[in-house]
């Protein structure tokens, strides 16, 4: 500020005034002339500008917009952001953050104010590891290290656990104390590392590959507690990721708090979100068997009880029967097969009873569906005529049978020797009756003889035979 | 070798829930079955014992791969707090 007064002073000492000089010639502009003279040599001169500075005032409005200020400790500077260059910025612009802007100065009119228009903003020092980041995430997912299919099952029983952090962190400390409360038999090997600056990432691909080679360790846990991103940063180098990849046994990873994500989640075979958690997973797998354990072994001694008891009883049973009462030695064996028996009995009875009580209820609802009363009366109905008909037809058949056989008599009448008596034809007997006389040579003079008439006999006596 | 112990672990549990399963089912002669819940009760206590096997204690591994008691003020401490 003070060079430029200084100039004016120059320029107006040099120069001496010549009070009598014609005024120069006065170009008089609009303002609005002067403006876009302004906008014209701004926007020429400053097209493309770099600037860094710290953001405030940042709103966005209802167009969609983003309007904040730019400003380092002497200066500020106006800024805008069109909602379509806004969209593809990775992160949210916020009040205090430190960015690089690039864009273009232009002046607004009907203000006379310039402004940046952004067309691009980064997070300072942020931005690069962002993008390492994400291209890292990238190479290793292409190699199929975060493999959903290479991720191994936490040990039902951790003999040894395995644990890469800072021995001053807060980590190490919530880790012991939750497995301290839960887990009182936990065998830990701490390999302890830098957890974060320049070699911490080298540091802790180190001790992965140490603790691995401890014999008996099953599981280990690699983390740290929270802190700002760059704190976090060791967990997304490439050398630790790899080398939790290649430790033998499933790795947790836990670093900083729940909200922290890094590479090296991706590559464990489980993400705890904070140490503590990983220390409550480890636990919950032994509680869990604990568990598991405890209700077969109940349920185990509960079978056993009520078969015992059962027998016992039968046993009791049979042994007080009279027939039984002097052998007991026989009644442990009998009471045996009797438990067999009634057990498979009951086994029969059971898989049978269901079968046939759905039979059952199905024939008693065929049944309830029936009007037996009414089909009976209308059977009974049916039985008496049937009855009448059978009677008039065998009355019928009879009738017949007598006018045939009436028939029948007549004709045999007119067969009848007898009738041929009735002409005057008369039948010769021996005197005994039992021969008819048919030749004279079979009777001598004097023997008896009967003859047959039509109406009466006749005993005779032979005088001759010729 | 912790490998295999962890297996027969898991192989013990496998086997002791068939073992159940089987008793309470209850379609066995006696004789097999009294061998069952022996052989249950067996099982049951492997794994119990099996769980409360690994040893309480703090190691420290160093750089040289040498493994350290942890020192007694580092841990124990935090177990009567928590």
């Amino acid at each position: 500020m003070s060079d430029l007064f200084d100039q004016l002073f120059e320029e107006d000492d040099e120069p001496q005034p010549e009070p009598a000089a014609p005024a120069p010639v006065r170009r008089v502009l609009t303002v609005t002339d002067l403006t876009i003279k302004i906008r014209d040599l701004l926007e020429t001169e400053l097209f493309e500008v770099w600037v860094e500075g710290e953001l405030s005032n940042c709103r966005v409005w209802n167009t969609g917009h983003l309007y904040f200020t730019l400003k380092d400790d002497r200066s500020q500077l106006r800024g805008f952001m069109f909602k379509t260059a806004l969209r593809y910025l990775k992160f949210k612009p916020t009040d205090g953050t430190r960015v690089v802007a690039r864009g273009k100065i232009s002046v607004y009119e009907p203000k006379g104010e310039y402004q940046l228009v952004c067309e691009h903003l980064e997070p300072q020092g942020l931005g690069a590891l962002q993008l390492a980041f994400e291209q890292l995430k990238k190479r290793l997912q292409q190699e199929g290290l975060f493999d959903p299919a290479r991720k191994r099952a936490l040990p039902a029983l951790p003999r040894k656990i395995g644990i890469v952090t800072s021995l001053d962190g807060a980590a190490i400390r919530d880790i012991i104390k939750v497995l301290r409360r839960r887990y009182t038999n936990a065998h830990l090997i701490i390999c302890p590392a830098r957890v974060q600056g320049e070699d911490a990432a080298s540091d802790i691909a180190r001790a992965l590959r140490q603790i691995a080679r401890v014999p008996g360790v099953d599981v280990v846990i690699v983390g740290r507690g929270g802190g700002s991103m760059e704190d976090l940063w060791a967990f997304n180098e490439e050398m630790v990721a790899r080398a939790i990849g290649r430790v033998p046994v499933p790795v947790i990873s836990a670093v900083g708090h729940e909200t922290d994500v890094t590479i090296a989640d991706f590559v464990a075979d489980v993400r705890a979100p904070t140490p503590s958690a990983a220390a409550e997973l480890v636990v919950s797998r032994k509680d869990e068997f604990c568990g598991r354990i405890d209700r077969l072994r109940d349920r185990l001694h509960a079978s056993a009880r009520s078969r015992i008891q059962g027998l016992s009883r039968r046993v009791h049973i049979i042994g007080a029967r009279p027939a039984l009462a002097g052998f007991p030695g026989r009644i442990a064996m009998r009471g045996r097969h009797v438990a067999e028996l009634s057990h498979a009995l009951a086994r029969v009875f059971r898989a049978g009873l269901g079968v046939n009580a759905r039979r059952l209820q199905q024939l008693e609802r065929q049944l309830a569906g029936l009007d037996v009363s009414r089909q009976l009366a209308t059977m009974r109905t049916r039985l008496v005529a049937a009855d009448g008909r059978l009677t008039s037809a065998a009355t019928r058949r009879q009738d017949r049978a007598a006018g045939q056989l009436r028939a029948v008599a007549g004709r045999l009448d007119v067969l009848s020797p007898l009738a041929v008596l009735g002409r005057g034809y008369a039948v010769a007997w021996n005197a005994d009756k039992t021969r008819v006389l048919r030749d004279a040579t079979g009777v001598a003079p004097d023997d008896h003889i009967r003859v047959t008439l039509s109406r009466g006999e006749i005993e005779a006596k032979v005088t001759k035979t010729s | 070798m912790s490998d295999t112990s962890t297996k027969d672990f898991e192989a013990a549990i496998a086997e002791l829930e068939s073992i159940v399963k089987k008793l309470e089912e209850g379609d066995i002669a006696l004789e097999q079955s009294l061998a069952l819940y022996e052989r249950g009760v067996q099982l049951s206590r492997f794994c119990h014992a099996r769980l409360e096997e690994a040893e309480r204690r703090i190691e420290i591994l160093n750089e040289r791969g040498e493994l350290k008691p942890a020192p007694s003020s580092f841990a124990a401490d935090d177990s009567r707090r928590g």
